[in-house]
């Protein structure tokens, strides 16, 4: 009987086994697989980031292996004397590791980021149950150089902010996939045709236009300058107008990108030079000039009668006391003694001798189309912003707001914007794309427009930029070499909507050169506190410094 | 052991004379060829069980962070010393085995009492103490002597007619019952071999004609303590609700169970192949003890899971055939409680792996890696292997049994009406 049960139970077996191996089989190797088969992204390096350095070419942003330390305290016999001999090595406390292995976890992460020599001290030691993880970090040879230019790459390895994270894409390549059968802890087990492999593709190299050393240069003499004339920040831009290079980009204050976590304000992350619009004010009277001439409605030798101020839509523009009050004037004063009065004459010769539709449109017109303000210059930086220009034929006020915007206020635009649209206006007028990253593609391949200002013209220009130099911001003259350029002390729009008296942004925007000019150069100073205008207090000094460092250490041709 | 070899060649007659004691007419059947199927059988199960073993033992290894041989190795050295075993058992005579029955219970209690005191805890019980690198499961040793010294005290109550005496034969029992509830089940939590060893009394009870009614009172005895058992302990309350609905939660008490079925399932008609199972790595639990028929059913597939179940049931077979050809009352008692040890083990063990009984945490005779166990099962086949000599030619009838052998005191209670003795040899009546 017992063995006639035995049979039956052992008959009962087969038949379950043959529903669960054979009827069912399917079923369950979905099942087996579910639980087995795992997949991984195997990470792509992350493109390197160089920059001039002379001649040569210099990392700015490298990889650099560092390690995870981590025990699975299960496997771990001694934890008292592991938690006592790994500190020992990386230099924190026994207790720390001691309590983080008594949690009930698998994985007790014990230290972040330890260096290769610390790594092989703790492999040396061999403990069961403790383990390194590899991971890869951005390294900056640099130091916190060009911080806000190069952005970082965050915890999770996204690229944020400045090239990083424009040039995500490119610098973080196309992770490899592996698929494959594994061990309950991922291991993948020896070869199977479900196993599947594609490598990595690396992340792209990436040059940058930036000349090293001028970028050191141009952070140092801001730093310092900013004191000096009671400013917590700044920026200054050094561009090459012939291809719209970006050689330095400056910022105070600025960050250490390899301790970015350390950043409270999350503020300075951004690069104010091309996240940071501004009215900036009378530097804005360079390009005005430019639109009336080029546009024909002025001409270059004109005198006209100046009353030292007009009244447009009820609202009185008036000049400075210093410029002379009432008296006949040249297009060269305009610039030279920045006459608002002369700024806004020229948006009335616009529209034929008022403002009007056709002023608006016009200037307008030249603003976008030609200066491209109120749109991102395209810069290979993360929160890049685009400014904003006053539509010319909708809203309330707008006479008195383009005459405004004649001498730099109303409109908004970054410091980056303004240097490229000036350097257009002075290289013979071919708006180059400003850019850092230097593709080895050449000059023309940066033309965003040609002839956005007449050759001619922009001769003319030059002459008047330099004219102002030689006659009347005497200090910036540096003998055998080109130079010009125009101050801006632009008011800032309180609170309360109505424009501050207290503080004025000095903004400076000149190039220096010889027969044709080497760089253009923006200057920025927030908030200044100094006895004279900004523009000339506050910035054109910075401006003095930073170009007579270039004519000091950048072969720029004499104009002798 | 070449000097002791004239002595052991003396063996036979010894025994022989000795084995008259019990049975006058078991003198008639002479010392034959033992059963070699029994051999061939066990060398079979073993042989699976150790390639399987070799197969997984890198996959054990590596998460372990041990040597990649160290389960095959130590499977070894446990064939070793449960062959020595399968040899002395085998020839050691029946006699000598009876006289056996003290020593072996004191050293149950003894090692009951070390594991307790210098054991090694695993999920909150004390089941093994270590033993020069080897862990000593004494629950394996606790089957076997209860086999020996239940078969002795079966003989002598029916010799002296006392089997339906509830003073001489219950008491007896159910303190028995009580022992392997308290000190297995309860102290060393180890539900699977106390209920082996309970199946064992009432196989070994009801084979040598113990009145129903008294089974049904240790049945009771045992349903109350395995109630209280599973109500007391959680893991187990676990188990058996993950018994009612293994696959309910996978990812917790089911998960042995879900894994299991998985490999089982995963093995198809013919298995993935020795070297290509998955489940091992990390997977299910246990893959080299408990678990080992869902690994045997993912790496062989239906044809190997048949195989095994197949063998089993020739085994079983072979050693009801000695059952039904042994005149010795004691010798065939312990083949019989010999049977309902392994069987009643590879039935729960297998169950548990397909998914139709709770996992127990008890072994696959045999196959599964474990040293004690495999050197007290292969102890007890070499019994086995040594009563297989002294079969007679033909099936025994009942009724040469017990007017030969039982004959003096049991004639009294039969014609009392009393339920004659019942083995599973007779089963064909």
């Amino acid at each position: 009987m017992f063995y006639g049960l035995l049979i039956l139970i052992f008959a009962v077996f087969i038949v379950r086994l043959f529903y669960v191996q054979v009827i069912k089989h399917e079923d369950y190797k979905q099942a087996a697989l579910s639980g087995q088969l795992k997949q991984y992204s195997i990470p792509a390096e992350r493109g390197i980031i160089e920059a001039y350095s002379g001649n040569s070419v210099v990392p700015i942003v490298l990889n650099e292996e560092v390690y995870t330390l981590f025990a699975d305290p299960v496997y771990v016999a001694d934890k008292k004397a592991v938690a006592e001999q790994l500190s020992k090595i990386t230099g924190d406390k026994a207790k720390d590791y001691l309590a983080k292995m008594s949690k009930d976890t698998r994985y007790a992460v014990l230290a972040k980021k330890l260096d290769n020599k610390k790594k092989t001290a703790i492999e040396k030691l061999k403990f069961k149950g403790v383990g390194l993880r590899t991971e890869s970090i951005r390294a900056y040879p640099q130091g916190d150089l060009a911080a806000q230019l190069l952005g970082f790459v965050n915890d999770g390895g996204q690229g944020t902010y400045g090239i990083e994270q424009f040039m995500d894409s490119q610098l973080a390549g196309t992770p490899g996939e592996l698929k494959a059968i594994t061990d309950i802890r991922g291991v993948p087990l020896v070869a199977s045709k479900d196993n599947v492999l594609k490598d990595p593709v690396n992340g792209q190299k990436i040059r940058l236009t930036i000349e090293i050393g001028m970028q050191k240069k141009v952070e140092e003499l801001l730093k310092e300058h900013l004191p000096t004339v009671n400013s917590k920040s700044g920026s200054a831009i050094v561009l090459d107008p012939n291809n719209g290079a970006i050689k330095a980009i400056a910022n105070y204050p600025s960050y250490n990108p390899s301790r970015y976590f350390d950043v409270k304000d999350a503020a300075l992350f951004t690069n104010p030079a091309v996240s940071s619009p501004l009215e900036v004010g009378s530097i804005m009277k360079t390009l005005t000039v430019a639109t009336g001439l080029n546009s024909g409605a002025i001409k270059v030798n004109q005198t006209f009668y100046d009353p030292a101020q007009f009244t447009v839509d009820g609202y009185t523009i008036h000049d400075v006391a210093e410029d002379g009050g009432a008296q006949t004037r040249s297009i060269s004063d305009i610039l030279k003694f920045s006459l608002n009065s002369g700024a806004t004459w020229i948006m009335m010769q616009l529209g034929g001798g008022q403002i009007n539709e056709k002023a608006r449109k016009l200037d307008y017109d030249y603003l976008t189309n030609h200066y491209f303000f109120g749109q991102k210059t395209g810069v290979e930086q993360g929160y890049e912003a685009p400014g904003v220009v006053p539509d010319p034929s909708e809203g309330f006020g707008l006479n008195i707001k383009y005459a405004n915007m004649a001498f730099g206020q109303g409109l908004t635009v970054t410091p980056l914007q303004m240097a490229a649209a000036f350097a257009a206006t002075i290289n013979g007028g071919t708006y180059y794309q400003p850019h850092l990253v230097d593709d080895g593609k050449g000059a023309a391949s940066k033309i965003k427009k040609q002839n956005i200002i007449s050759p001619k013209i922009s001769a003319q220009l030059r002459s008047l930029h330099e004219n102002s130099v030689n006659t009347h911001y005497t200090s910036l003259i540096h003998p055998g070499y080109k130079i010009g350029g125009k101050t801006g002390t632009a008011q800032i729009a309180g609170s309360n909507g109505k424009y501050r008296t207290d503080v004025f942004n000095g903004t400076f925007i000149g190039y220096i050169g010889g027969d044709k000019p080497a760089y253009v150069i923006m200057i920025r100073i927030n908030e200044p506190h100094v006895s004279y205008f900004a523009g000339a207090a506050a910035a054109a000094p910075l401006f003095k410094k930073i170009s007579d460092m270039l004519i000091d250490n950048f072969s720029i041709p004499r104009a002798d | 052991m070449f000097k002791k070899r004239p002595s052991r060649r003396n063996f036979p007659t010894k025994s022989r004379r000795q084995g008259n004691i019990s049975s006058d007419d078991s003198a008639a059947f002479r010392r034959h060829r033992p059963d070699y199927w029994l051999l061939i059988i066990t060398f079979f199960l073993m042989l699976m069980g150790i390639v399987v073993v070799y197969s997984i033992s890198p996959g054990l290894a590596a998460a372990q962070g041990i040597s990649e041989h160290y389960y095959v190795t130590k499977q070894l050295i446990a064939l070793a010393l449960g062959l020595a075993g399968f040899v002395f058992f085998s020839n050691l005579p029946i006699a000598a085995v009876k006289r056996m029955t003290k020593s072996l219970i004191w050293l149950s209690v003894l090692m009951i009492g070390a594991v307790q005191i210098f054991g090694q805890e695993a999920n909150g019980a004390y089941r093994w103490v270590q033993v020069g690198g080897f862990s000593f499961q004494v629950a394996e040793l606790v089957k076997f002597a209860l086999v020996i010294w239940l078969a002795g005290f079966l003989v002598e109550r029916l010799n002296r007619g006392e089997m339906e005496s509830t003073k001489k034969t219950l008491y007896p029992l159910i303190i028995a019952v009580m022992l392997i509830g308290i000190l297995i089940a309860g102290l060393e939590s180890d539900l699977g071999s106390a209920g082996v060893m309970i199946a064992i009394i009432a196989v070994m009870g009801f084979s040598a004609g113990l009145p129903l009614k008294k089974i049904g009172i240790i049945v009771g005895i045992i349903t109350l303590l395995a109630t209280l058992a599973i109500m007391s302990t959680p893991y187990r309350r676990d188990r058996l609700t993950t018994f009612l609905n293994p696959t309910a939660d996978c990812q917790a008490e089911g998960y042995q169970s879900c894994q299991a079925l998985i490999a089982v399932g995963s093995g198809g008609v013919f298995g993935l192949g020795l070297a290509n199972g998955v489940q091992e790595y990390g997977y299910l639990p246990e893959a080299a003890n408990d678990s080992i028929f869902a690994i045997l059913g993912e790496k062989f597939g239906f044809v190997g899971t048949t195989i095994v179940i197949g063998l089993y049931g020739v085994l079983f077979a072979r050693m009801r055939r000695i059952i039904q050809r042994t005149p010795d009352l004691f010798s065939r008692l312990a083949v019989i409680g010999i049977v309902a040890w392994l069987s009643v083990q590879a039935v729960i063990n297998i169950g548990a792996m397909i998914g139709v009984l709770p996992l127990k945490g008890i072994t696959l005779p045999l196959v599964s890696y474990g040293g004690t166990s495999l050197v007290f099962i292969l102890a007890a086949i070499g019994l086995v292997f040594q009563i297989s000599r002294y079969t007679s030619y033909s099936t025994l009838r009942n009724v040469s049994l017990k007017d030969k052998e039982g004959g003096t005191s049991e004639s009294s209670p039969r014609r009392r009406g009393q339920r004659r003795p019942y083995y599973a040899a007779s089963g064909n009546r």
